[in-house]
C-alpha cells in the first residue's frame, strides 16, 4: 500500500475530472437547502461541510433496478401462442463515491453479508459493488443526532472505504485503506496530482481525534445480547415509544443500512421489466398478505421489527454486528423527532 | 452476468394442464420448457416455488406433486390477489416462469417406521398431498397413515381423484367431513379440529401434519395437546407475503427464521421457540 | 399564556379522555416531539415553545376508537374543523385544547442560519428573539426570519375551534393578500420555468411518503396510488415521471381540503416544497368557489357538493 498522499483543494476538480474519466463519480451536491448526491457535472456546488440528506447507498442498491426485461413473442402461424424472452442486463458501470461519510461507507460492510457472503451473491448488488470505489470523508463535525461511535464506528473509520480524506485545512490527507483505493491513488493521471502527505499526517490524527470525542454517546457500547427481551416483547413499550410514528418511509429510505426490497413487474404492451425497488417494513403494506391478513398491523408491530432486524436478528445472524451505523439520518429527518438511539438505550438492560 | 447465479431470474416453463379443483382453486401442471432442466430438476416434499406471471408479478406455492412423480410439477392456486387472479386466466400451453425448489421441507426420513397422521383443511391439503403421495410411492417405510380432511362444502374439497383413491386403499385411511349438512354428502360433518377429536388418534409413535386456514390450525393445535401429541411430533407450514424468496427481502421474517427459506414447515416445537411476533 | 395554565388544563382534561397529544423535548435542543400523555405524571414533561412545530391532528383520524385530547396552534386548529366538515372524526371524541399562537420556528430555516452547526442550547424571548449557542457562540436570531412562510403570513394565530383556550387571543396583522403573495409571484413565470422548476425539486424525490403520511388530509392512506397494484397508476420504476404523477395526485386530491398547515413540506426530508403546488390549488379553489379549507364549521368543501350552477363558472354552450 502506498504511503498517504496529499490533495490540494485547488486541484480537487482536477482530480475529479481525472477520476471521472473511467467511471461515473458520484459527489455531495448542494441544491437549495439540501445535499444530495449527484453524477459529476457542470454547474454543481459540492459540499462536504454536512453529511448528505440521504446517503448514496443508490449507487450500489439503486432505488429501483432492474432484474430483466421480458417481451412476449407471438408465434406467427398461431397467435395464440406467445412465448417470452427474459433479458438480464449484462454489465454495470464502473462508479466511484467521492465525499461520503464513514458511516455510509460502512452500511455497505452490513450489505455485504446479506447480499454477497451469506446468501450466495447477488449478482445486481456483487455486480456494482466490484465496480464501486468508495472515497470517503472522515467526518469534519458531528451532525444532529449521530451516534456512531457508540456502536464501534467512528467519524474517521476506515472499514467499508477504499480511500479515506481528512480535511487538513488547505486540502485532503488521503489515506489508502484497499487495494482498489491504492490502485486509483496510483494510476498516472491521479498521482500526478497527489503530493506527499507525509507532513500532513499528525494534523490528520488531531481533527480525526477531535471529531471523535465531539461525537454524542447515548450509551458507551452495545451487543445483542445487552437488550431485555422481556421490554422487547412488551407492547407497552412500543406504544409508549412510537405512538407518535407516523409510519412513513423517510427512516428507512435514508438508511445506509436498511437493504429490504420489493419485486414487481412493469409492463407495456408487449414488453415490461421485472424491478426491485426499496420498500419500507414501516408501510402497513409492506407485509399485507393478498388474504387480507397482516401478521405486522400496527406501527407498533413494524417499528418493533426494525429494532428488532437491526440489533436483535441481523447481529444474531451475522458476527453479532449491529446493523446501524448511527449516522442519525432516522432522527433527523423524521417527521416527528423518533429517536432510535433513545429506544434502544431504554431496550437495553439495567444492570 | 452469469445467468446459471441469478435467484432471481425465473425458468421458463409451460402449463400442459389445468385442473378446475373448486370453484375458486386451480391447479397447474407444468413442465419446464428446456428438457435438461426437466430431466434433473430435483426437490423435495414441502418445497415451494415462485410462479410467474410476466408483467403482473410472481407468488409462491408449495409443489403438490411429489418428488417422486417428475413428469410435471403441480401448483395449486387459490383466486386471492392479482397474481393468483392472472394465473387463473391463464391457459395450457401458455409460458410461465418458476423459481424453484425454494424453502425447507418435511423430514420424511425421521418419519420413517412410524404412524402418520395428516389433518389439512381446503387448499391446505396441497403441502400434505406432495407427502402424501411420496409416503405411498415408499409405502413400506411408513406405517398406519391416517388422513383427517375437510372443507366448507363437498365442492370445496380439493383433489377429489387423489381423495376417491386414497378412499378406495386398504393401506390409508380417510376420513373426510364437511362443515355443514349438504344434498348428497352421506360422510361426516363437522369442523376439522371437531372431527379430530371424535376420531381421537393415539399419539404412540405418530407424527401429525397439519395445513389448513389458521383458525383450523389453531384449534387443531389445541386439540392435538390435548391428546397428548408432544410438540415435537407436529408438524405444520407458514404463509406469509413473500416476495424474493430466498431470505433477503424482508417480509416473511419470524425473528431470525424468514419463511421462505428457514420454512414453510415448522414443528410446533420449533414454531414456539421462535420469539414470534405472529 | 404560561405553561402551568396548559399543564392545569391538560390534567383537568385527561380525567376524561384516554390520551392527550402534547408535546415534549426531542432529541436536541432544536427539535420538539409529539407528547403522548396517558397518565398525570408524564404532564410534567410537556412543553409549549415555538420548537412546537407539528400538527398533532395529524393522529387524530386513526384514533377514532380512543377519545383524545389534542393542543393546536390556530393553523391547527384549521385541520379539525376540516375534518368536521368532511365527517372525518366525531367532535365528541375530541377536546381541543387551543393555543394563541406568536409564532414557531422552521428547523430547516434555523439551520440555515447557523451553519448547520450543532447547537447546545435555544431559548425564546417574548419580543421574539430566539438565543442560540453553538459550538459555545451565542448568536441572536428573530423569529420572524426563521419562522416557515405560514407563520409570515398567518391569517389565525388564534385557533378557530376549541374546547379550552389557554391564554390571550392573538389578532393577526399579516394583510390577507400576503397569503398567496409568493404563488402570484411563482406564476408570473413562464410554464416552461414553472416545469423545469418543478422537475428538479422532484428529482430530489425517495419516495418516502413523509408528505403523504404527515398530511392530516390525506385520507387514503394505506390505499394510496402510490401503491396498489389495482389500479396500477404508478410503477415502482424511479423516474421523474412517477414523482411527478404522485405529487400532482396528491395535490389534487387536496383541492379545496388542504388547511395549510405546511406539514408536507416540514417533513420532507429532500427539502422539497410540495405545499407549494397545494398552496396554488388552494388558490385557485378560492377564487372559484370562495372558500377556504378549516375555517367555517358550516361550510362544505366545493368537492364535495354537486351545485347545477356555479357563480363563477361557465357552462359552455353546446
Amino acid at each position: 500500500m502506498a504511503p498517504a498522499g496529499f490533495l490540494s483543494k485547488k486541484r480537487m476538480e482536477d482530480f475529479l475530472k481525472e477520476i471521472g474519466k473511467d467511471a461515473l463519480v458520484h459527489v455531495p451536491v448542494l441544491e437549495g437547502n439540501v445535499v444530495v448526491f449527484r453524477p459529476y457535472g457542470q454547474n454543481q456546488t459540492i459540499n462536504l461541510e454536512r453529511p448528505a440528506n440521504a446517503p448514496p447507498k443508490a449507487v450500489i442498491f439503486p432505488q429501483s433496478d432492474t432484474f430483466f426485461t421480458f417481451r412476449f413473442i407471438k408465434d406467427p402461424q398461431d397467435p395464440k401462442k406467445v412465448s417470452v424472452e427474459i433479458n438480464p442486463p449484462s454489465d454495470f458501470p464502473e462508479a466511484i463515491i467521492f465525499g461520503c461519510r464513514p458511516c455510509d461507507a460502512k452500511g455497505f460492510k452490513i450489505y455485504d453479508k446479506v447480499y454477497i457472503e451469506a446468501n450466495g451473491p447477488d449478482p445486481y448488488y456483487m455486480g456494482r459493488r466490484e465496480k464501486t470505489t468508495i472515497i470517503t470523508l472522515a467526518c469534519p463535525a458531528p451532525s444532529a443526532g449521530c451516534f456512531c461511535t457508540a456502536l464501534g464506528g467512528g467519524p474517521a473509520e476506515k472499514d467499508g472505504s477504499d480511500i479515506l480524506m481528512t480535511d487538513v485545512g488547505e486540502g485532503f490527507y488521503l489515506e489508502p485503506v484497499t487495494e482498489k483505493g491504492d490502485k486509483l491513488l496510483k494510476a498516472q493521471g491521479v498521482a500526478q496530482l497527489i503530493e506527499d502527505g507525509a507532513k500532513y499526517g499528525q494534523e490528520a490524527t488531531k481533527r480525526q481525534k477531535d471529531t471523535h470525542d465531539s461525537v454524542k454517546k447515548p450509551f458507551e457500547s452495545i451487543n445483542y445480547r445487552d437488550l431485555s427481551r422481556d421490554l422487547f416483547d412488551d407492547d407497552r413499550f412500543w406504544e409508549e415509544m412510537v405512538s407518535k410514528c407516523i409510519s412513513c418511509g423517510a427512516c428507512t429510505y435514508l438508511c445506509p443500512t436498511c437493504y429490504c426490497f420489493n419485486i414487481t413487474d412493469e409492463k407495456t404492451l408487449e414488453q415490461g421489466e421485472r424491478l426491485r425497488s426499496w420498500d419500507s417494513c414501516m408501510f402497513k403494506h409492506f407485509t399485507l398478505e393478498a388474504s387480507g391478513h397482516n401478521p405486522r398491523p400496527t406501527k407498533f408491530k413494524r417499528y418493533k421489527n426494525r429494532i428488532g432486524h437491526k440489533f436483535l436478528w441481523y447481529p444474531e445472524k451475522y458476527e453479532e454486528i449491529i446493523a446501524c451505523c448511527g449516522c442519525g439520518r432516522c432522527i433527523r429527518y423524521c417527521p416527528v423527532s423518533v429517536d432510535i438511539s433513545e429506544i434502544v438505550s431504554n431496550l437495553r438492560k439495567t444492570e | 452476468m452469469d445467468q446459471m447465479k441469478n435467484p432471481y431470474l425465473p425458468e421458463l416453463a409451460t402449463v400442459v394442464k389445468i385442473i378446475d379443483e373448486t370453484p375458486n382453486i386451480k391447479s397447474l401442471q407444468v413442465v419446464f420448457n428446456d428438457p435438461e432442466k426437466m430431466k434433473n430438476f430435483r426437490f423435495e416434499p414441502g418445497q415451494v416455488g415462485q410462479l410467474s406471471i410476466f408483467g403482473v408479478g410472481e407468488s409462491t406455492f408449495v409443489i403438490n406433486s411429489p418428488p417422486t412423480r417428475m413428469d410435471y410439477l403441480q401448483f395449486s392456486v387459490m383466486k386471492a390477489g392479482e397474481v393468483t387472479a392472472a394465473i387463473h386466466e391463464l391457459h395450457e400451453g401458455d409460458v410461465i416462469g418458476v423459481r424453484a425448489p425454494l424453502g425447507n421441507w418435511f423430514p420424511y426420513n425421521e418419519m420413517k417406521g412410524k404412524k402418520i397422521l395428516f389433518i389439512g383443511g381446503g387448499i391446505g391439503l396441497a403441502p400434505l398431498r406432495t407427502l402424501i403421495l411420496y409416503m405411498l410411492d415408499n409405502r413400506a417405510d411408513y406405517g398406519d397413515i391416517t388422513i383427517i380432511y375437510g372443507s366448507r362444502t363437498p365442492p370445496d374439497l380439493c383433489y377429489k381423484y387423489d381423495l376417491e383413491d386414497w378412499a378406495s386403499r386398504k393401506d390409508v385411511e380417510l376420513i373426510l367431513t364437511v362443515d355443514n349438512e349438504y344434498p348428497g354428502w352421506d360422510k361426516r360433518t363437522g369442523f376439522v379440529p371437531t372431527v379430530l377429536n371424535e376420531v381421537a388418534p393415539s399419539p404412540e409413535n405418530t407424527i401429525a401434519i397439519t395445513c389448513g386456514p389458521p383458525i383450523m390450525i389453531k384449534f387443531v393445535l389445541q386439540n392435538l395437546a390435548k391428546l397428548n401429541f408432544n410438540d415435537d411430533h407436529i408438524i405444520t407450514t407458514l404463509e406469509a407475503r413473500m416476495k424474493c424468496g430466498i431470505g433477503i427481502c424482508g417480509r416473511c421474517n419470524i425473528g431470525t427464521n424468514y419463511i421462505c427459506k428457514d420454512g414453510p414447515v415448522f414443528s410446533l416445537a420449533k414454531l414456539k421457540a421462535l420469539r414470534a411476533e405472529i | 399564556m404560561s405553561i402551568e395554565a396548559l399543564k392545569e388544563t391538560i390534567g383537568k382534561v385527561l380525567k376524561d379522555v384516554d390520551v392527550v397529544i402534547a408535546y415534549k423535548e426531542g432529541f436536541d435542543a432544536l427539535h420538539s416531539t409529539p407528547h403522548f400523555i396517558t397518565s398525570p405524571e408524564q404532564i410534567d414533561k410537556m412543553i409549549w415553545n415555538p420548537l412546537c412545530v407539528h400538527n398533532l391532528t395529524t393522529y387524530l383520524p386513526s384514533m377514532k376508537n380512543k377519545k383524545v385530547g389534542v393542543v393546536v396552534k390556530g393553523c391547527d386548529s384549521r385541520t379539525i374543523i376540516q375534518f368536521i366538515q368532511e365527517g372525518l372524526i366525531e367532535r365528541g371524541k375530541v377536546v381541543v385544547i387551543g393555543i394563541p399562537c406568536k409564532g414557531v420556528i422552521s428547523v430547516a430555516k434555523v439551520l440555515k442560519a447557523i451553519d448547520h452547526k450543532p447547537i447546545e442550547n435555544i431559548s425564546f424571548s417574548d419580543n421574539g428573539d430566539i438565543t442560540i449557542t453553538s459550538e459555545g457562540e451565542k448568536k441572536v436570531l428573530s423569529l420572524n426570519d426563521v419562522s416557515p412562510d405560514k407563520c409570515t403570513t398567518c391569517q389565525y394565530p388564534t385557533p378557530l375551534i376549541y374546547d379550552h383556550l389557554i391564554g390571550e387571543e392573538i389578532k393577526t396583522e399579516k394583510p390577507a393578500e400576503s397569503v398567496y403573495g409568493d404563488i402570484r409571484e411563482f406564476e408570473k413565470l413562464s410554464l416552461e420555468e414553472r416545469l423545469k422548476y418543478w422537475q428538479g425539486e422532484f428529482d430530489r424525490c425517495i419516495r418516502c411518503y413523509a408528505c403523504r403520511n404527515a398530511c392530516p388530509m390525506c385520507v387514503c392512506q394505506d390505499s394510496c396510488i402510490a401503491e396498489t397494484r389495482d389500479p396500477h397508476w404508478i410503477s415502482q420504476r424511479l423516474n421523474l415521471t412517477e414523482k411527478f404523477m404522485f405529487h400532482m395526485i396528491h395535490a389534487l386530491h387536496l383541492a379545496g381540503r388542504c388547511v395549510e398547515c405546511g406539514e408536507c413540506e416540514r417533513v420532507c426530508p429532500m427539502g422539497i416544497p410540495v405545499n407549494k403546488l397545494k398552496r396554488k390549488i388552494n388558490l385557485d379553489m378560492k377564487e372559484l368557489f370562495d372558500y377556504e379549507p378549516g375555517v367555517k364549521l358550516d361550510e362544505k368543501p366545493p368537492m364535495f357538493v354537486f351545485n347545477v350552477e356555479e357563480a363563477k363558472i361557465k357552462e359552455h354552450k353546446i
